[in-house]
């Protein structure tokens, strides 16, 4: 049997940035980044769909990393910079990842794409030359139900493409 | 509580503190997805991960030492081919971002890929207290059971190192493309006195090696014939079971099958006079 | 909801001229709700909690897999802070019963618990924290009962039975001709017997969302794939008049199946009438998600198909045991359509079949694309290949040989009209050719590579005489935009788009001017499920009959405006004119404007009602079991590592005819990802249970494909105009995972010269089946 749920957890206090707002919360010290941003504070772009780093959904960026939000405490961000779905558009303007995501049809249900983007993000800042390997290998912790993966990766050569023509 | 120290002094005053109140969290890798399945609800937290000595690799009398906090990431950029490719393997990207050396070897999961790895590099591995100091000791003898290790309740890891240079295979065999927990892996090392070391991953308890088949392999020039004598040793030496990921029968068996593959790439490669890549 | 309704009015100056005309159907128009998607602002089930949830709910599961219900205490959960309530089977005004077809899963058991998945009660608190403390809490005493774990105990002599009637569910026939005769003349026969894996859906977008009663209505946004449905279902257990209660659809993340059962909604509504003027939230855990919701069909299919000496098909004769799982969910449709579909496209003058339904104490089983057509076409498919190897002729002779052509009949007697199955294997097989195949000379050894090919068929819709159908609207405003109404939900598939398409090019309107409300009970009427491929053949007739309807005002009041015979206008991007004199036109807002003030509603509404006639019982024979069937053949190219059993698809060619892809992307996506599913099911997707208990509910283990395990899919967008559809068009969700499963396999078998027979083929079944291990053999006969 497990152990049984605790009810009074301890607070902590998470002083951070998200998408260049700065944050003061008071948390319990086992909250997971991702419940923070969806349920404390209302950015709910950032999906959860297996809690154990196998999907990718919650993908976010801390500090410019690429890390999974349902496997950090938020506890744990205290004085970071983090970037999530939110944070890319600027706004009316879709950032070209998510403008490509939409030109290719990469957006099926939808649920897997924030954190595609957000992988997607991460490589396109990290290279300014990608190679087929690295750009499957940077989204290869991103699992999609519905496209076969396809339209994703076509929509992030589309948008590295545009990003150096620009 | 949620503690965050900044050196490993004041962890190690908090882990002789606090003992086993606290839940020691890098990456968070391991914890949260148990905290995620209910298995564990730490209220206390002992957060190493702003520990900025822990993320240092260096070189120091022929050995390189990584500290614990090092990331998958990192050790993927290793110049050690096992070690880098075990590294590789693991999780996808941000996983690896997160994922940390020192929080592969504290979980002790058999299929711990980058335990694997540095079991055959002859690793050794640098537990410290507050009362007792340092201590190094070989990772073999690290691993007791399933899930125990030598690590004591006011102990934290501190680094963890290997013999430089020696050459190394790895392969995992998963069930898919990426992302893979494996169903079985391999890695080996040889140095350069042809003392070969193999270790294996998910085929008992613990990161396993096979002393009898290393004994069998020392100082001896890699032919056809003892390769296969080794990978026949190799199949007795390890006990895996069956679980939901695969039978014990397949996993014997691949252990002999990668035992094979692994050291026939070593023997061609010594045919070419090549070094290890 | 989905609801894209916004009013920009048109800035199109009025005296430049008409654009070329931009036909609607046949475009890759953007997703409507692809911006939404990409930003993270569309509201999933979850997302809505942030903004509403007051209260959340948790779910008390069974315990045991089998067993009597004894005592429920709930003392001690309600002595946790913060649980306002604990309701159970008690507390439920209703039958506290649902079932698609047979009412026979209970809400919240009282008495018997037949999987691990049922629920017992709902617990209601300020927190979710609280929620599941209180769960935790409830105790249930139960009296254990022999768990039935497997199909073979389910039909053993002297079997626990799970239901009083027997284990055994119900059973589906085909008789055609004497097919004992004609095996016994046949100049081979050959014999197999496959095993397919339970499978879950694994849709990433897990079970949330929120229930409302304030003392009127119950409003609940849950996701479902038939919300008209899901609220009689909701009605009936809740004992609530149908009108009180609102079911609207949030933006869902991926379906396939599984969210045709009843999922959350009854919880919900029993904590919200419990708690008037609160808003309820309930979400699943995936581990959770995993344990309760229904899966595919593992089926086992014993299969003799016999053939003459130049491959000319004999007869066949197939089995079928099907696990029901404990509860009947859709099992009933999936052996009709397992029986159906028993000899796929292929014509065979003489056929028996026997499915069998049995229950289990496994997890319900129920929809999942390509439901119980998909398991079949992987054993009619290896008969292909196995009487090619037997006769050493070609794999593409046999299959050619015996595949319907225009105006055939297939397994049930029924005539199809037209048949492109022949033309989409010689499509596949010709992208398969525009590449040299390397073979496995310039490999190492111990790599074998090898090709395979599948031919399918499916029907579409339910059929069997089943009263399917759909209603749509359509409605134009004075500022000249047109909006659909459908009770269709968009589960990722691109329905929106695809009837805002067709609405547009029935009515001249650019996609611009097109806007859609979606799947909910109060604003739109009945579109029956988005489920077995049929919403693009079902509701888009009826969007197109209703836009067509609304043409007839259109043009009638341009009559008028123009001066001219409504049949010598044209409608094009916006504007109606003179098809003649094109300088003689008016813009649509005008038309709207003036038809209003005539009286006209500029509303349509239209029921596209198809019938099916069902299948003669015994036999099976009809002469419309289906609306329409649907073809498609795939080509696949891989490698098997032949020391390891890994398995690599290196190239995969799929070729379907959608009659008219309404959106070639849309369609293009639907190719594409149904073949990743298929590699995923061919591959490494396996739920295993212990005992009744899933071993595996979380995507740790629960394997499917990542970016790195597809080859880049070649889709083969084939059109032959179906007579029936809108615009020509079909549909295209299910055949894609029906035909890239077998061709997988195919390729597996020419790689290893071995023919698989039970799925998934993950690494350790490769390896046993080329060396010939089976579970019980001891190492020494390998090494």
């Amino acid at each position: 049997m497990p152990d049984p749920t605790p009810m009074e957890i301890p607070m902590t206090q998470v002083a951070c940035t998200v998408n260049g707002e700065t944050f003061t919360r008071d948390v319990p010290v086992d909250m997971p980044l991702l419940e923070f941003l969806r349920d404390v504070l209302g950015l709910t772009g950032t999906k959860g769909a297996c809690l154990e780093g196998e999907c990718g959904s919650c993908t976010v960026l801390v500090d410019g990393e690429t890390i999974n939000s349902c496997l950090m405490l938020a506890a744990q961000v205290n004085e970071r910079n983090i970037t999530t779905i939110e944070g890319l558009a600027a706004g009316s303007e879709l950032d070209v990842i998510q403008d490509s995501f939409v030109a290719t049809g990469a957006a099926q249900c939808g649920y897997c794409t924030p954190g595609l983007i957000m992988s997607a993000r991460a490589l396109l800042n990290d290279q300014p030359e990608i190679s087929e390997s690295d750009l499957l290998t940077a989204m290869e912790g991103n699992i999609c139900r519905c496209t076969g993966y396809a339209s994703i990766i076509e929509a992030v050569k589309r948008a590295h493409r545009e990003s150096q023509s620009a | 509580m949620f503690h965050q120290p900044t050196t490993f002094e004041q962890a190690l005053e908090l882990r002789r503190a606090l003992g086993t109140d606290a839940t020691v969290i890098n990456g968070g890798t391991d914890v949260v997805v148990a905290m995620n399945h209910g298995a564990i609800h730490p209220q206390c937290f002992l957060d190493v991960s702003r520990i900025r000595s822990l993320r240092k690799v260096e070189r120091q009398n022929g050995h390189v030492v990584m500290g614990a906090g090092v990331t998958f990431s990192e050790l993927g950029k290793m110049h050690f081919r096992a070690l880098r490719e075990a590294s590789l393997s693991v999780g996808g990207p941000a996983i690896r971002n997160m994922g940390t050396i020192g929080g592969n070897i504290a979980t002790a999961s058999p299929a711990g890929d980058g335990c694997v790895a540095l079991l055959a590099m002859n690793a050794e591995v640098q537990l410290a207290s507050k009362a007792r100091g340092d201590r190094w000791m070989p990772l073999v003898d690290y691993f007791i059971d399933y899930r125990k290790t030598a690590l004591a309740d006011d102990e934290l890891i501190h680094a963890v190192r290997v013999p430089h240079n020696p050459r190394s295979r790895w392969y995992k065999i998963g069930k898919r493309g990426a992302v893979n927990i494996s169903l079985v892996c391999c890695a080996i090392s040889q140095n350069e006195n042809k003392k070969t070391e193999l270790a294996f991953g998910c085929v008992g308890p613990i990161p396993k090696i096979t002393p009898k088949a290393s004994a069998l392999l020392a100082g001896e020039e890699l032919t056809p014939e003892l390769i296969n004598d080794a990978a026949n040793l190799v199949t007795h030496e390890v006990s895996p079971i069956d679980d939901q990921r695969g039978t014990a029968t397949y996993r014997r068996a691949m252990c002999g099958t990668l035992t094979k593959r692994l050291l026939t790439q070593l023997m061609k490669d010594d045919a070419k006079g090549d070094a290890d890549a | 909801m989905i609801q894209h309704v916004k009013t920009t009015e048109s800035n199109q100056a009025l005296d430049a001229p008409i654009a070329p005309a931009d036909h609607l159907v046949g475009k890759s128009c953007r997703r409507i709700d692809g911006k939404e998607k990409v930003t993270g602002t569309a509201l999933y089930g979850a997302d809505l909690f942030p903004n509403s949830a007051e209260l959340f709910a948790s779910v008390v599961r069974s315990e045991h897999a089998h067993a009597n219900i004894t005592a429920i205490d709930a003392k001690q959960a309600l002595e946790v802070a913060g649980v306002l309530g604990v309701y159970t089977h008690a507390d439920v005004g209703g039958t506290n019963i649902h079932g698609l077809i047979r009412r026979d899963h209970p809400a919240l058991a009282s008495k018997r618990v037949r999987y691990l998945g049922d629920a017992i009660a709902v617990v209601v608190a300020k927190t979710e924290r609280a929620a599941k403390l209180g769960r935790d809490k409830v105790k249930v005493t139960y009296e254990t009962l022999p768990v039935i774990a497997t199909m073979e105990q389910a039909i053993a002599e002297g079997a626990t039975k799970l239901y009083p009637e027997g284990n055994v569910m119900g059973d589906k026939r085909i008789r055609k001709g004497d097919v004992d005769r004609a095996l016994a003349n046949s100049h081979v026969v050959v014999s197999d017997t496959f095993f397919t894996q339970t499978v879950d859906h694994a849709f990433l977008d897990i079970e949330a969302g929120t229930g409302h009663w304030d003392g009127q209505t119950l409003t609940l946004y849950v996701a479902g794939q038939w919300v008209h449905e899901e609220r009689r279902l909701i009605a009936l257990a809740l004992g609530l008049p149908v009108e009180q209660i609102r079911i609207i659809q949030p933006v869902t993340g991926g379906a396939f199946g599984g969210r045709e059962d009843i999922s959350i909604q009854i919880y919900l509504g029993v904590a919200a009438l419990k708690h008037q003027g609160k808003t309820i939230a309930l979400r699943y855990t995936r581990s959770e998600s995993m344990r309760v919701r229904h899966k595919r069909h593992a089926l086992k299919i014993q299969s003799t198909f016999g053939a003459k000496a130049d491959g000319t098909l004999t007869a066949a004769k197939i089995v079928v045991h099907s696990d029901e799982g404990a509860y009947a969910s859709t099992g009933i449709a999936v052996m009709r359509k397992a029986a159906s579909h028993a000899t796929g496209p292929y014509r065979v003058p003489n056929v028996e079949v026997d499915v069998y339904g049995v229950h289990t104490n496994n997890n319900p089983t129920g929809a999942m694309r390509g439901f119980g057509a998909c398991q079949m076409a992987i054993a009619y498919e290896g008969m292909m290949d196995r009487i090619a190897n037997a006769l050493k002729l070609g794999r593409e002779t046999v299959r050619k040989k015996n595949l319907i052509t225009s105006g055939d009949t297939v397994t049930t007697g029924q005539r199809i009209n037209p048949v492109s199955v022949g033309h989409c294997l010689t499509k596949a097989i010709q992208k398969f050719n525009d590449q040299p195949y390397p073979g496995s000379d310039s490999l190492p050894a111990h790599i074998k590579r090898g090709w395979g090919m599948s031919a399918i068929c499916f029907g579409l819709g339910y059929g069997d005489g089943f009263p399917d159908c759909s209603r749509a609207r359509v409605e134009l405003a004075d500022n000249g935009t047109a909006t659909v109404y459908t009770g269709g939900v968009e589960v990722g598939q691109g329905l929106l788009n695809a009837m805002m398409q067709i609405a547009g090019e029935e009515l001249g309107l650019p996609f611009e001017s097109m806007r859609i409300v979606a799947a909910d009970t109060e604003l739109t009427d009945e579109s029956g499920s988005s489920s077995a491929t049929r919403q693009t053949y079902f509701t888009g007739n009826a969007v197109r009959m209703a836009a067509s309807e609304l043409r007839e005002q259109v043009l009638d009041i341009a009559g008028i405006k123009l001066k001219v015979h409504p049949h010598e206008i044209t409608l094009q991007q916006g504007w109606a004119f003179e098809s003649a004199k094109p300088d003689n036109r008016v813009r649509i807002e005008r038309i709207c404007t003036e038809g209003l003030t005539r009286g006209y509603s500029l509303k349509a509404s239209a029921l596209f009602k198809p019938r099916t006639i069902e299948e003669v019982p015994g036999t099976g024979q009809s002469p419309r079991a289906f609306i329409t069937y649907l073809f498609g053949a795939h080509v696949s190219q891989v490698l098997v590592n032949t020391e390891t059993g890994e398995v690599k698809v290196e190239r995969h060619i799929a070729a379907h005819d959608v009659g008219k892809a309404v959106n070639p992307q849309s369609v293009e996506g639907q190719i594409v990802g149904g073949v990743a599913q298929g590699l995923g099911m061919a591959l490494m997707e396996e739920v295993t249970y212990k005992n009744g208990r899933i071993m595996n509910p979380g995507l740790t283990d629960y394997i499917i494909p990542t970016i790195k395990d597809l080859p880049p899919v070649e889709a083969i967008i084939v059109e032959h105009d179906d007579p029936g559809g809108p615009f020509g068009a079909h549909g295209v969700g299910e055949p894609p995972l029906i035909g890239a499963v077998p061709a997988i396999l195919s390729a597996i078998y020419d790689a290893t010269g071995k023919a698989p027979c039970e799925l998934p083929m993950n690494p350790e079944r490769t390896w046993r089946l080329i060396n010939d291990v089976r579970e019980n053999d001891t190492l020494s006969k390998v090494f």
